[in-house]
């Protein structure tokens, strides 16, 4: 685990990082998003709502990218106007060979019910994947306050 | 340099007695609480352990320490150190004057014995082992602290599963924290378990405090409920609030045929219905 102060602007944007690499890692990654949303001042459904993105979306990275991953949270703003949450998860495991097919609901290759990466799109304001072959994967998803 | 560096603990190891009895002073005056808890003998046979390997250590090669035996023996000594600090509470500030006022022992008698054109380059050699000495023992402390700390939070994970035999023939588990796959295996053996000795025909699960509900939870609440179906008795899931239900909704999860209610009420409401039981008026 590791805080790193955003020098750039030093008064808010402060980014928290964490390995995710076991089970208990997807609770402290949880726990402080959440923590972080209340801070915020977003409601609890949308808590609800991005809170299980961030749980679908870090167990990925326990199950298919064999733990070698990390997440990082911040607070984002759009030009002057409202605020908003940023979580970035970043792994170093096989990739993804098909995306269009890996965002389908009820697709998996785990014989899991396949809608963690589907639903976590649904769940949240902005989502976006990118992920090479034998490099990793990165996933980026973006919650505004209303 | 070599030579020197070993000249200087042969003058360190001859002033061992007055280095140990400045060090204790220190410790007296500055830490005054640490030396309250763990007693003057018990500190000596520290101060005393990790003097003999800094002299071992100090003519050494930096570089060369770690694969060293003495450097091992002394993470012994720390780790020793440091457990008992950690199980005494003492804080990790007080572990570092522990050993940084080590440098007040130690620089007095170099600057007592040392010709003033050497005595500069002595004084930062020693002093880098002695940080050195303090960063391990920190990392050390830190260690012991994880593992208790991750010791903790596998002995809150191994709490059992509660079965509560609520009404004839209806059993009731409460699902608490975190639904991995191993607490679901047991949560499915204590349930079906309960069903046959209890001759019980609903189970109600309540999930209320369950955190985070997401594909993974609800493929266990899933399977449960098939389980209990193939003994011929139903399972209800109680607990599930509406932003519960909402985001379930919006993930694509479909509990299929599992009924489910907000409340543990409404569950009982129903659970009674399907055993053709009633609450006296
Ligand atoms: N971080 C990742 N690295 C590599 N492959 C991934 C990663 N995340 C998802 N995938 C692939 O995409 C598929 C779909 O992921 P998704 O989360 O939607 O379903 P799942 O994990 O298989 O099942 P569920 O999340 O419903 O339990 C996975 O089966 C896996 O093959
Ligand atoms: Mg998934």
């Amino acid at each position: 685990m590791k805080k790193t102060e955003n020098n750039k602007n030093p008064s808010r944007a402060e980014v928290w990082e964490q390995e995710i690499s076991i089970y208990e890692d997807i609770i402290l990654a949880r726990q402080k998003v959440k923590v972080m949303m209340q801070e915020m001042g977003f409601s609890v459904l949308a808590q609800t709502r991005i809170v299980t993105a961030v749980s679908e979306l870090a167990r990925n990275i326990v199950i298919h990218a064999g733990g070698k991953g990390r997440m990082s949270v911040c607070e984002v703003s759009k030009t002057g106007k409202r605020g908003g949450l940023k979580c970035i998860f970043e792994d170093r495991g096989p990739g993804i060979e098909n995306i269009e097919k890996a965002m389908q609901s009820g697709f998996s290759t785990s014989n899991s019910l396949g809608l963690g990466l589907s639903g976590a799109k649904k769940l949240c304001n902005e989502f976006y994947i990118e992920s090479f072959l034998g490099k990793g994967t990165t996933v980026t998803i973006i919650e505004w306050l209303p | 340099m070599a030579s020197e560096k070993k000249e200087i603990a042969a003058l360190l190891s001859k002033y061992q007695e007055e280095i140990l009895d400045a060090w204790h002073r220190q410790l007296i005056v500055r830490s005054n609480s640490l030396m309250e808890i763990i007693g003057l003998t018990e500190a000596k046979s520290f101060t005393q352990g990790i003097l003999e390997h800094f002299i071992t250590l100090f003519p050494l090669a930096e570089t060369e320490n770690d694969e060293n035996k003495s450097y091992r023996e002394i993470d012994d000594l720390f780790s020793d150190l440091s457990g008992k600090m950690t199980s005494q509470n003492i804080s990790p500030s007080e572990i570092a004057v522990f050993i940084f006022s080590m440098k007040e022992a130690v620089f007095p008698i170099l600057q007592k014995y040392i010709d003033n054109k050497d005595l500069s380059g002595a004084i930062i050699s020693a002093g880098r082992l002695i940080d050195r000495f303090a960063v391990n023992t920190f990392e050390i402390y830190l260690n012991t602290r994880e593992k208790i700390i991750s010791e903790q939070q596998r002995a809150f994970m191994e709490i059992s599963v509660p079965v509560v035999r609520v009404w004839h023939r209806i059993i009731m588990i409460p699902l608490i924290g975190m639904l991995d796959s191993e607490r679901t295996q047991l949560m499915m053996e204590v349930m079906l378990t309960a069903l046959e000795d209890t001759q019980s025909k609903v189970a109600i699960l309540d999930i209320s405090g369950i955190p985070v509900v997401d594909t993974l939870v609800a493929r266990h609440l899933i399977t449960a409920a098939s389980a209990a179906k193939l003994m011929g008795a139903e399972c209800i899931i109680t607990g599930v609030r509406s932003r519960i239900a909402q985001t379930l909704v919006q993930l694509g999860v479909d509990l299929g045929d599992v009924v489910t209610r907000t409340t543990m009420s409404d569950g009982l409401q129903l659970a009674l219905e399907l055993t053709g039981q009633k609450i006296g008026e």
